[in-house]
């Protein structure tokens, strides 16, 4: 086992004491279980967060859309509305549980767990800071990946089991959709991996920089566009709009969920939410540069070297404002999706399918090849670098 | 001790997925019941040291060929159970108390024989130390493309033959 | 007290439980799940042989190469088993008898 967070924690002389003094009272080695207890709690933690920051997602969803339609948007529970999340959780949970006579029983209860246990599971695996991963595997990416997918297959049964033509319509879509869109999301993942040579999210973000011109996104031309095939491929794969086929209200009432109410309804909500929130988590990983700070503010050194700051005290800044980077970066994105909510039309299925298989799929595989070709021929230097190389052998010249 | 309860985990996922997809009569419930395997399969493979390949099996199987199963009951759709037409309860004799007594006993009688030959084996056969845990993501890196070259390419040129076959299949034709 | 037994073991019962499936279900699709079955007992023999027995990685690409194979297998034969509906209606392995027509 790797615990990352474990493995950052015991770096602190409090925590060898306490491990000391521990063992010595209880009589064993408490070594493996207080690792066991901090990494339970760091789960407890981030699952609650998830939930909390998909809760919120509803939230902010009905704040911004009615910000851009001029209106006021939910205003009575607690300051601003904030606490609305929490009221319509109570609602969901006093609501009838309805199972429909003719629905498939076992699927139908399933579905909504499958749902939220692998959107949950994506979580162990997201660098929230340099500390502060649950695990750092070596196969980061593709665990994620894997993990994921679990998602298209609850939305295909929840859709299956609910006996109902517009679910089951929704739920066939929404398979298709995450499926095929896989592909070229896979192919973007692909070319970054061959960047930063490693799978691990802790390599693929260490090998970037905290400014901007040391990000992934401004790499080279081919990683440009391959984030721009990234977000939209990840706005299909949460199923968020104008890719949002799978619980397309005028047509479709309302998708693979139809049928489905109080807490069932809520986890499929909160697994949607809570996926939009990792899948901007990972582009900001991969793309812009994830946790890190500008000035390598972020592990700590300048805090105890310059202000003569205490280890712990300056890591744990470090870290704090690793966080800091984390979430504004994901938030930004987080933002942006439901900016284009509620600014595009939904797409029709069947150019869905065009966009994916005819635009996406080619241009991701582009970027590959030019990535490949990139790192061979400029040795994995950055454009900036390429060009200020050039400009200072040109200038020799004169 | 950690990968010991994964290991029971894992192992129940196994047994009791496999024995589900034999006995579950909606077919259905016979694929996700097969996915749940396939977890168990990543797992054991976890137990086993073998991390890329847990991915590599969550992602074929969860993200790819479950869902095609799935499709695929939903195209024909068919959830029940065939039935087994020219099978073995209409062949008079078969399916009574003396084929069962006849199976039962040249299965021991089998298993018998089976089990002589292995445990020559394992009286020799001594656990050593297992090596450590290592990744094995670049290792597999190297050997797939300097061993396992002709295997790899060749396994590309299967899955793009997979790909436009299974494409030309199952593409509606005007009669 | 994990020991190649208990994953010979578990290989072998996926085997059985695949080959039951083959034996006792006449529906192709579920003849297929059988398949994936008994690919994933031979995949999971290999690995296990190669963490107790010899430990360099050659197992390891076998099991890569099973899950490729698998994923070909499932492609072409569920295009195999919807074409073989729309010309019969059915997907039951008995009515696959004929050649032609």
């Amino acid at each position: 086992m790797n615990n990352t967070i474990v493995s950052y924690l015991s770096q602190f002389e409090g925590h060898q004491k306490f491990l000391a003094v521990a063992s010595e009272f209880l009589g064993f080695d408490v070594t493996a279980l207080v690792g066991f207890v901090i990494f339970f709690t760091a789960c407890f933690i981030l699952v609650n967060v998830a939930a909390a920051i998909g809760g919120l997602g509803t939230y902010a969803e009905r704040k911004i859309s009615a910000d851009i339609q001029m209106r006021q948007g939910p205003n009575r529970v607690g300051p601003y509305g904030l606490l609305q999340f929490l009221a319509d959780g109570v609602k969901m949970i006093l609501k009838e549980d309805v199972v429909p006579a003719q629905a498939d029983k076992f699927l139908f209860n399933i579905a909504p767990l499958l749902a939220l246990s692998g959107v949950f599971a994506t979580l162990a695996v997201l660098p929230l800071s340099s500390g502060f991963i649950l695990t750092d595997l070596n196969i980061g990416i593709f665990y994620l990946l894997g993990v994921g997918s679990v998602v298209g297959v609850a939305i295909f049964v929840g859709g299956y089991a609910s006996n109902s033509k517009w679910s089951l319509l929704g739920g066939m879509r929404g398979a298709s959709q995450i499926i095929s869109y896989e592909v070229p999301v896979t192919m973007s993942i692909i070319s970054i991996v061959l960047l930063s040579g490693g799978m691990s999210l802790v390599t693929v973000t260490e090998s970037q920089g905290g400014l901007p011109h040391q990000w992934f996104i401004l790499h080279n031309p081919f990683t440009f566009i391959g984030f721009f095939v990234m977000f939209i491929g990840t706005l299909a794969e949460a199923n968020r709009a104008p890719f949002d086929l799978p619980e397309a209200e005028s047509e479709l009432v309302s998708g693979y969920h139809t049928e489905y109410t109080g807490m069932k309804f809520a986890f499929f909500a909160l697994a949607e939410y809570a996926e939009v929130f990792v899948l901007c988590g990972i582009v900001s990983a991969l793309y812009l540069g994830g946790y890190k700070v500008p000035m390598d503010l972020g592990n700590g050194v300048f805090f105890v070297e310059n202000l003569g700051l205490p280890a712990v005290i300056g890591k744990n800044i470090g870290q704090l404002l690793q966080l800091g980077a984390f979430f504004t970066k994901t938030f930004l994105l987080y933002y942006v999706v439901i900016w284009i909510r509620w600014t595009l039309p939904r797409m029709r299925v069947d150019d869905l399918m065009t966009l994916c298989w005819k635009y996406l799929t080619p241009i991701s595989l582009f970027n590959l090849i030019g990535c490949a070709i990139w790192v061979y021929f400029f040795e994995n230097q950055s454009m900036w670098s390429v060009i200020f190389k050039a400009g200072a052998a040109g200038a020799g010249h004169h | 001790m950690f990968e010991n309860i994964l290991f029971f985990i894992s192992s129940f996922l196994v047994l009791g997925g496999a024995t589900m997809v034999v006995l579950s009569k909606n077919l259905m419930h016979a694929c996700i019941f097969l996915l749940f395997t396939l977890f168990g399969v990543a797992g054991l493979y976890l137990t086993l040291g073998a991390d890329f390949l847990a991915a590599a099996q969550l992602v074929v199987y969860a993200g790819g060929v479950v869902i095609l199963m799935l499709f695929g009951i939903m195209l024909t759709g068919g959830t029940e159970n065939k039935e087994n037409r020219f099978g073995i309860e209409k062949i008079p004799g078969m399916g009574s108390v003396k084929t069962y007594i006849v199976a039962g006993v040249s299965i021991l009688f089998i298993a018998t024989v089976v089990l002589k030959i292995i445990a020559n084996y394992m009286r020799h056969y001594q656990q050593t130390d297992l090596p450590e845990y290592m990744t094995t993501v670049e290792r597999i890196g190297h050997s797939l493309l300097t061993d396992h070259i002709l295997a790899f390419e060749i396994s590309s040129i299967l899955l793009l033959g997979a790909l436009i076959g299974a494409a030309m299949i199952a593409r509606p034709r005007k009669s | 007290m994990v020991t190649l037994g208990s994953y010979l073991f578990l290989s072998f019962a996926l085997f059985v439980a695949g080959l039951a499936v083959i034996i006792a279900r006449k529906n192709i699709i579920a003849m297929l799940l059988g398949i994936e079955l008994m690919l994933n007992a031979a995949a999971l023999n290999f690995v296990a042989y190669t963490r107790f027995v010899n430990s360099n990685i050659d197992g390891h690409i076998m099991a890569l190469f099973i899950i490729v194979i698998a994923a070909a297998e499932a492609a072409v034969g569920l295009a195999i088993v919807i074409r073989f509906f729309q010309l019969r209606e059915s997907i039951h392995i008995d009515d696959a008898a004929q050649l032609q027509n």
